[in-house]
């Protein structure tokens, strides 16, 4: 019997909304949406401000710092490619900036993490050179 | 909204299967063929179908010619979880403007290997969660869960009392995958998956389908004696999409809760019907239904006996925690349930006062929040 295909970690499928985000991203920027029309800050990237319904929207460099708001340690990935990578610490960051971002914790400390612990991005290495995923480390105190 | 002369006149099931490769077709018309036998109908009297499913790429029309149904209304119920609700809602409407007289509303799941049984991630989810290595829906209800447990001191022993409740209920169903009894140290030594969401904080995905038969009153009269009047319902997509800083804790559920105790009165429910794919979604709309207030769902729990015999019946099958989740028609399964209770049908569970049910539906955990779609009816039988 042929040998199963390995499965590949998940990378995102960049599209025109969010291909600015991905190119601050392997750059070693965090890029998040700033509304033109009412000033109002969003992530994930979309097509419109969520408040005011504007198109017009420009990207800001945040400051990569923020909070744990929660957190879980994934035992069982739902791409199996990260099998070998359990447990993944999986976390909800909320930015300086005041917005809520899902991500992944990784580097030093991070078996200690708890509610409210300081965290800054990190951009992370894939398969594909041209991307970068933004993470968060802990920052020591 | 009120509703009037709307009823459900009958419900069919199949038997659950963690193996079968049956299409959901054949699903469907397992428990299609199981409702028209007990109402004594006729595959040709059915005007309406709406369809609920997570593993066919038909569209409700080709559904309708697979079985053979020439019908004036059909409809996809594609609302996660909570598509036994919605789609009960949208027929209803589609009852009361007199369109049609009669819907039979089907959700179901299989294992069939002929089609894809993941539909592609959407946008964000695939963009901005997957490439995390996220765990699906137990990664993200688990900083829920965390959340709930930090905030207001939630315990693993209210929460697993939920599981362990649930289960008590399923020993005497015989459609539950699980009849054995489980304790709360069963509960707590369970595999953990993603912390601290545990194995048995998790449903058993499962091949299956439930059916209900919705008609107009004065068609329904023609059916049965047994009666069970839609009196109210409601729902709501999305809760604080647009926050950035949004309540993980609180679902639309709340503001569905607030709408439907606008009609009917908390203390006329006799017993609920709470969709749980997890017990912290269970005690989350438990409070978001206001039956105690945000964050004191841990000592609800403490202080209610939630078995079909108890002051306080939830789920008193077993839910799906227990039968097993036949993918999207676990939205249905606690609607059947609902009627088997209030028909006096729940052999073996049956709760003892059982006039007035609330049934809710939950899907999808939507980004950074909270849950996608959240909806609930209430049911009642009027002799």
């Amino acid at each position: 019997m042929a040998e199963a295909v390995q499965a590949k970690k998940s990378l995102p499928k960049i599209n025109k909304v969010d291909q600015p985000y991905w190119q601050g991203a392997a750059a070693g920027k965090l890029l998040i949406q700033k509304c033109k029309s009412c000033g109002k800050l969003q992530f994930f990237p979309r097509v419109v401000c969520v408040d005011c319904f504007s198109g017009d929207i420009e990207w800001l460099e945040a400051a990569g710092t923020g909070k744990i708001h929660s957190f879980t340690w994934v035992r069982v990935p739902r791409n199996p490619a990260f099998k070998e990578e359990v447990p993944i610490c999986y976390i909800n960051v909320i930015l300086d900036e005041g917005i809520i971002m899902e991500s992944r914790l990784v580097g030093k400390g991070i078996e200690k993490v708890k509610l409210g612990d300081r965290v800054k991005a990190a951009f992370q290495e894939t398969h594909n050179p041209e991307i970068k995923l933004p993470v968060f480390e802990m920052i020591e105190r | 909204m009120r509703r009037k002369k709307v009823c459900f006149v009958g419900y069919g099931s199949t038997e659950y299967s963690r193996k079968s490769e049956a299409p959901v077709l054949w699903y469907y018309a397992e428990a299609i063929r199981d409702a028209l036998r007990q109402t004594g109908l006729h595959k040709k009297e059915i005007q309406g179908l709406s369809i609920t499913t997570q593993v066919s790429t038909d569209y409700s029309p080709h559904v309708a010619e697979q079985l053979g149904l020439e019908v004036d209304w059909v409809l996809n119920g594609d609302y996660g979880g909570a598509g036994g609700v919605m789609s009960v809602r949208r027929a209803a409407d589609a009852i009361e403007a007199g369109h049609v007289d009669l819907i039979v509303l089907v959700g179901g799941n299989s294992f069939d290997r002929s089609v894809p049984q993941q539909r592609p991630l959407e946008y964000q989810r695939a963009n901005y969660v997957d490439v995390y290595g996220y765990g699906g829906p137990n990664t993200l209800m688990a900083l829920i869960q965390r959340l709930h447990m930090e905030q207001y001191g939630t315990t693993l022993e209210q929460i697993g009392k939920i599981a362990t409740a649930q289960r008590e209920n399923a020993l005497n169903n015989p459609q539950a995958l699980f009849r054995e009894p489980m304790s709360f140290p069963d509960y707590l030594n369970s595999r953990m998956i993603s912390d601290p969401i545990r194995l048995f904080d998790c449903v058993m995905p499962c091949s299956g389908a439930e059916c209900v038969i919705l008609a107009s009153e004065e068609r329904a009269k023609q059916i049965t004696d047994k009666l069970v009047y839609l009196v109210t319902d409601a729902e709501r997509s999305h809760y604080q999409v647009a926050n950035m800083l949004p309540d993980k804790t609180t679902f639309g559920m709340k503001v569905v809760g607030d709408r439907i105790f606008g009609e009917v009165k908390r203390e006329d429910i006799d017993i609920c019907e709470i969709y749980d794919d997890y017990p912290i979604a269970v005690m989350i709309q438990i409070e978001d239904l206001g039956y105690c207030k945000k964050g004191e769902g841990g000592k609800f729990v403490d202080a209610h006996d939630l078995t079909y015999r108890g002051d306080f019946p939830v789920n008193t099958g077993g839910g799906e925690l227990s039968v097993g989740q036949a993918g999207l028609a676990g939205g249905f399964l606690h609607i059947v349930e609902a009627l088997r209770q209030l028909r006096g049908e729940a052999d073996g569970h049956q709760v003892k006062q059982a006039e007035r049910a609330l049934v809710t539906g939950i899907g999808w955990l939507n980004y950074g929040r909270n849950l996608g779609t959240t909806a609930a009816l209430v049911m009642e039988r009027r002799k």
